[in-house]
């Protein structure tokens, strides 16, 4: 019978959480180039993607922040354009949404959560969403293998050092990244009887079909 | 043997000719150079928990790789999420780890309550908290019943199943279905509580204990049951921290990491109970652990019925409320008399407030958030991008199947192809989840 002993770094809830400030000055002084942003009551830090490992791998092994967890990892499209939604600004009185993007991006997200204190945070990188393209974390954290997987899968960013970046959730001979905001909606023409294809939904003409 | 793999010739349709010849075992050995055999276990297969596929590299029979393949069962509902309104995500998210489904209607409700800055009434709380205790135990038996079958009892699988039907019914009397419920929903509840809720809980809170306890009579010092699984699949706490692991998997190796004690979320504060540990990391740990885990959750569930407030279950603000006031009558559940006076007789902006709603649903400020919750299978966290419209533009799910998944490798690696099932079976994914 093997009984493992559990390491320090794992040991559980043993120290008490850093404030959000302190994580944030923590990684400014070692990091100055690093942005950070509260909302919500969390903690994001803006890297950049060229510091992305060095950052992480900074999170990971620190004996203050002490995040030995990669709880998840994910993208989101900003499509180039100029994005307003006042509409409900004006009845709600909740803050409007204004954004206007020459070009297009992908924002990755980490969020790094420690084992031994009670703290969590996020890890946003952005790239550009014509060749995204972004370092590996796969040497630092092995769980985000399936997760850049995954983001490829969807997005298409390319994580360079990645040991086998093919797709994951959809089938290996689709076209396209289904997650992106640009990806056409209404899925494929549907055979339907006397050989007669019906477009997808989207684009689908009522008065033809029901002849 | 010959078998004449065919030439860009001789392959067209017609051409197609195959030759099999009888051989010793010794000269088809020779004929291999390299001893690693790669076998596929699924994507139909008992025991992978659904459409998982495992290709495995065998030296004789020890495993010297895995590779999950997964993706069969992928549906994009995190895509569709992104066309419909926040409401309506619930219907979705709710039908991705189908034996969690109130752990995934709760996590994403936190996440929009969270956004919106609202705070759920206290009933509201502490029934999601019941519910999603009595989904634990549910979940839990599933995998004690599935695992019992694997490992070839079917006593233990049909013992499961049938206590677990008597959790669904209590969770079809309260929302109308056995599973992907949309009970819980952003603001509250669909409905508050049947008159015998409290009553049902009891019984199921009088039966389960019993139950368990002869599970663990039939399991615990079964000879079959520890040869499989003590010293199998083992995963120590640093490995299981790089791969993301948590849950049972990581509290199996001695990390009393819960987020329910860490994070705690709809009132886990105020109850009592504890984080069950094991050192030993392998199946027989984790087999433990999750039958304490089950008793915790009764616990759990016992103070929380003790002291059930009353009060609403949906907050009270009309703009986010969902409209649909119901009563009971006399057959059965319908639309509220008083309400439909007040929409069509007494109230113009009343009836518009309920057709914008139900038609569009509420706006929910922009922001990006991250809620995670103690799912049976670990940390299942929605991290939800916002742009202040009436439909998430982002929804992605931190499922803990597909995380845990991975970690198949490691766990497998040098054991016997026989234990593979077990390992997988330790790991409990649920293909709904790992897949979305």
């Amino acid at each position: 019978m093997t009984e493992f002993s559990v390491p320090t770094r794992t040991r559980g809830l043993t120290r008490t959480a850093l404030p959000l400030e302190a994580i944030a000055a923590r990684i400014s002084h070692r990091f100055p180039e690093v942005e950070t942003s509260e909302a919500y009551g969390e903690l994001t830090l803006h890297a950049v993607p060229d510091q992305l490992v060095a950052l992480l791998t900074f999170c990971r092994d620190d004996e203050e922040l002490d995040t030995a967890l990669l709880s998840d990892l994910s993208g989101v499209h900003w499509p180039a354009g100029d994005h307003v939604i006042e509409r409900q600004a004006s009845t709600t009185g909740w803050p409007e949404y204004r954004v206007s993007r020459e070009q297009g991006m992908i924002e990755v997200l980490y969020i790094l959560r420690s084992l031994t204190r009670n703290h969590w945070f996020r890890v946003s990188v952005a790239t550009g969403d014509d060749a995204p393209r972004l370092p590996s974390v796969t040497g630092v954290f092995a769980t985000a293998d399936f997760h850049e997987r995954e983001v490829y899968d969807f997005f298409g960013v390319e994580f360079e050092g990645h040991p086998d970046l093919t797709r994951i959730l959809m089938p290996d001979d689709w076209i396209g990244h289904p997650h992106r905001k640009d990806y056409p909606l209404g899925g494929v023409d549907i055979p339907y009887k006397n050989d007669k294809f019906i477009p997808p939904p989207d684009e689908r003409d009522l008065r033809e079909v029901i002849d | 043997m010959a078998i004449d793999p065919g030439t860009e010739a001789n392959l067209s349709d017609d051409a197609l000719e195959l030759f099999v010849e009888g051989a010793d075992w010794e000269s088809v050995v020779d004929a291999v150079e390299d001893d690693t055999i790669t076998i596929n276990m699924g994507p139909q297969h008992p025991s992978t928990h659904g459409v998982l596929r495992l290709v495995l590299d065998l030296d004789g029979e020890t495993v010297t790789k895995l590779t999950p393949i997964v993706g069969y069962l992928h549906t994009g509902i995190e895509k569709n999420a992104e066309v419909r309104t926040w409401v309506q995500g619930t219907t979705f998210f709710t039908r991705m780890d189908y034996l969690a489904p109130l752990f995934n209607e709760t996590a994403f409700c936190l996440g929009v309550e969270k956004l919106l800055g609202i705070e759920v009434p206290e009933r509201a709380q502490a029934v999601r908290v019941i519910l999603m205790e009595f989904n634990r135990i549910a979940s839990h038996l599933v995998w004690l019943a599935t695992g019992g079958m694997e490992l070839g009892s079917t006593t233990m699988m049909v013992f499961g199943f049938r206590e677990r039907e008597h959790v669904l019914d209590l969770f079809e009397s309260q929302s109308g279905l056995r599973m992907n419920h949309a009970y819980i929903r952003p603001g509250g509840l669909a409905q508050d509580v049947t008159e015998d809720f409290v009553e049902r809980c009891e019984a199921l809170l009088e039966l389960l204990p019993r139950k368990i306890a002869e599970y663990e009579d039939l399991l615990k010092r079964n000879p079959i049951w520890n040869d499989r699984l003590r010293g199998i699949g083992p995963l120590d706490a640093e490995t299981a921290a790089s791969y993301g692991i948590t849950g049972p998997l990581l509290r199996a190796a001695g990390v009393p990491f819960d987020l329910r004690k860490a994070q705690p979320y709809s009132g886990y504060e105020q109850y009592e109970f504890d984080v069950p540990t094991e050192t030993a990391a392998d199946c027989y740990a984790r087999f433990l652990l999750r039958i304490e885990e089950m008793r915790q959750s009764m616990r759990i569930i016992r103070q929380a019925l003790d002291r059930l407030p009353g009060g609403p279950v949906m907050v009270a603000d009309k703009h986010i409320a969902w409209p649909s006031q119901q009563s009971l009558g006399v057959d059965g559940i319908g639309n509220d008399p008083e309400y439909i006076r007040h929409i069509m007789g007494e109230s113009m902006e009343a009836l518009i407030n309920h057709f914008k709603l139900t038609t569009q649903g509420f706006t929910v400020p922009a922001g990006q958030v991250y809620v995670p919750v103690e799912s049976p299978r670990g940390e299942l966290g929605y991290a939800i991008t916002s742009t202040g419209t009436n439909k998430p533009y982002r929804v992605h799910v931190r499922e803990p199947s597909f995380v845990n998944l991975q970690a198949a490798d490691v766990m497998a690696r040098g054991q016997m192809v026989a234990d593979v099932v077990v390992v997988v079976a330790s790991l409990d994914p649920v293909m709904g989840g790992v897949d979305r």
